[in-house]
């Protein structure tokens, strides 16, 4: 899909934004985490759906977004005062530059196509999370627990996200101005020349643009937005963990994108709420064999509905002839 | 002197058993082009089938011999039912194969339990070699390696099938304008890829801890090997396997596991830079 459809987009989240007079505060708290989940959806369905990278470490970006705003929460970091704020500046910071490292070493050594781009970012994925709970300074297999709540100073008082109504409302604002950056991102020019690496990365080079270039821009952008949701995904909760690095949160995500749509960021993000919802109602009943239900429901989805559900909504929505 | 002489075999041992591993995906990947991210599970179906075998009382080598028959057969649905409908859609190729992953790994557990199983080698003791004693069942899988990788040659360069995919996989329209199935050859190659797989998690089952995760261990350093391979043949897999299962063994008997594959992945896309640029000069 070439453009997200606006108003889709917009009737959500004003849709959402009204939510809270009718919902009561336990869904407005698993709605915030979903979001936060949402975020991550987004980033991968950006980096894949536009950029044609499917990333299977993209929980990588999340996890370390996470790690960045626990260590800054607690103080842990040297010469850096313990501040849950600047630990959700370093939540986008740190993937960002993991990303423009990890980018460099792997965009630029020509191998981001199909197979050895899938089986590197799967080794990095099992690699970042085995590193995690080898190391004391990131608390081991245990995680960091205890993280201080993120607080926005408001003239009078200061308001702390512990609460599920400010809580989403904040995940809903930031949600929601992700998803219409990404679409711009789309829309603007640099979206096409995205596009058309992904589509032919040596005719894109022919007409001058560097493939290399489109991609790592890509690439990072998708881990700064992981790595935002990341931050907030661990001040809900006020806890990290190594599986938020590892290989278990990337395939999900998979799941998501593939099942809402790889084309859009929006059907991403719809994707993950409703597997998220789905697996909140089904999963207690199912137990042991919701991962298998998973799994059918991605073969299922690659198979028949390669667009995804939502993703195949939004491109009639917005008048795109199936292809 | 004799730790160096285990170093050395344990290192040789490592490679020889990840070539056992890989031949499967060189034949699926290396040639067909085909991104099977269930090649790992089809190696844990191979080792649970050892495993049900010694159960019911079969014994070792009967599960040996019936491992690569499921796993195979396993492999034709496979590719009539998922890989052949994504030809033209590689990424979901990838995806599609992941998936299945995931249901056979949670199969597994719904049938066998998550929980670890181990399997008796079915030749105790150890045979002394350049001076150290060595596990007789681990000389056993080595010496199946290369059994596999002399016929997988075999196969290849000397015979009529051989001939037939290496043909499609020179010009695959080619190929079918003369007269060839492709399909069909398509297809039985998938199927050997699989059995391949089915045999080498039966072999290294004694070797390892039976667990339904045990699938990517696997995977991963096999699709390392292969990717590093310079050719797709029986020798390139070898070569690849080489490098990759030797050099993490010797750099994890000096280091912690983590590290090695660090320095494995490090390895690799330093290797994978040269392959890509050499292809790519090739091409101009």
């Amino acid at each position: 899909m070439s453009r997200e459809p606006l108003l889709p987009a917009l009737l959500l989240w004003t849709a959402l934004a009204l939510l809270p007079f009718a919902a009561p505060a336990w869904l407005l708290a698993q709605l915030a985490q979903y979001l936060a989940y949402g975020l991550l959806a987004m980033s991968l369905a950006y980096v894949w759906g536009q950029g044609g990278l499917l990333s299977f470490c993209q929980a990588l970006f999340f996890g370390a977004g996470a790690y960045a705003f626990a260590l800054a929460g607690l103080g842990r970091l040297p010469l850096l005062p313990a501040s849950p704020g600047l630990g959700l500046v370093l939540a986008v910071l740190v993937p960002t530059a993991l990303a423009l490292l990890l980018g460099l070493l792997l965009v630029g050594a020509r191998v981001a196509t199909g197979p050895a781009w899938a089986v590197l970012t799967l080794v990095l994925g099992v690699i970042a999370e085995r590193l995690a709970v080898a190391s004391p300074f990131l608390g081991g297999s245990n995680g960091l627990a205890g993280l201080p709540p993120l607080a926005l100073p408001l003239p009078g008082r200061t308001l702390e996200l512990l609460d599920p109504l400010p809580t989403y409302l904040a995940l809903l604002l930031v949600a929601a101005a992700v998803q219409l950056g990404l679409a711009r991102a789309i829309a603007a020019p640099s979206g096409s020349l995205l596009r058309a690496v992904r589509e032919d990365p040596l005719r894109a080079a022919h007409l001058g643009i560097d493939p290399t270039r489109a991609r790592l821009r890509a690439f990072t952008l998708a881990a700064a937005v992981a790595g935002l949701g990341g931050g907030l995904f661990a001040a809900q909760f006020g806890f990290v963990a190594p599986p938020l690095l590892g290989l278990g949160l990337s395939t999900e995500v998979l799941v998501w994108v593939a099942v809402g749509g790889r084309g859009s960021p929006l059907a991403a993000l719809l994707g993950a709420v409703l597997v998220k919802t789905v697996e909140g109602l089904l999963g207690e009943w199912l137990g042991a064999g919701w991962p298998l239900a998973l799994g059918l429901l991605l073969l299922l989805v690659v198979l028949l509905f390669p667009r995804g559900i939502f993703g195949g909504l939004l491109a009639r929505l917005a008048g795109a002839p199936d292809p | 002197m004799p730790t160096v002489s285990l170093l050395l075999l344990d290192a040789l041992g490592q490679a020889l058993g990840l070539f056992l591993v890989a031949s499967g995906l060189a034949l699926t990947f290396g040639l067909l082009g085909v991104i099977n991210l269930a090649h790992g599970e089809l190696l844990l179906l191979g080792a649970y089938t050892l495993l049900a075998a010694e159960r019911a009382g079969l014994g070792f080598w009967a599960g040996l011999a019936l491992a690569p028959l499921l796993v195979g057969l396993l492999g034709l649905a496979l590719e009539l039912l998922v890989v052949r409908r994504l030809r033209e859609r590689p990424l979901d190729t990838l995806l599609a194969t992941w998936a299945v992953a995931l249901v056979i790994r949670q199969t597994i557990v719904a049938l066998f339990g998550p929980a670890a199983h181990t399997v008796p080698p079915p030749i105790s003791g150890s045979v002394e070699l350049l001076g150290v004693p060595y596990p007789a069942h681990r000389l056993l899988v080595m010496g199946l390696a290369l059994l596999v990788g002399g016929l997988l040659a075999w196969l290849l360069l000397a015979t009529r099938l051989g001939l037939a995919i290496r043909g499609t996989v020179a010009d695959r329209t080619l190929a079918a304008a003369s007269g060839l199935a492709v399909r069909r050859l398509d297809a039985t190659a998938f199927a050997l890829g699989a059995a391949l797989a089915g045999l080498a998690g039966a072999a290294t089952a004694p070797l390892v801890s039976v667990d339904p995760q045990m699938g990517l261990g696997f995977l991963l350093p096999a699709f390392l090997a292969v990717l590093v391979a310079p050719s797709g043949g029986a020798a390139g897999t070898m070569l690849g396997a080489g490098l990759v299962g030797g050099g993490e063994s010797l750099v994890a008997a000096f280091a912690s596991p983590v590290v090695a594959q660090l320095a494995v992945l490090a390895l690799a896309v330093v290797l994978l830079r040269r392959v890509a640029g050499r292809r790519l000069r090739r091409e101009r």
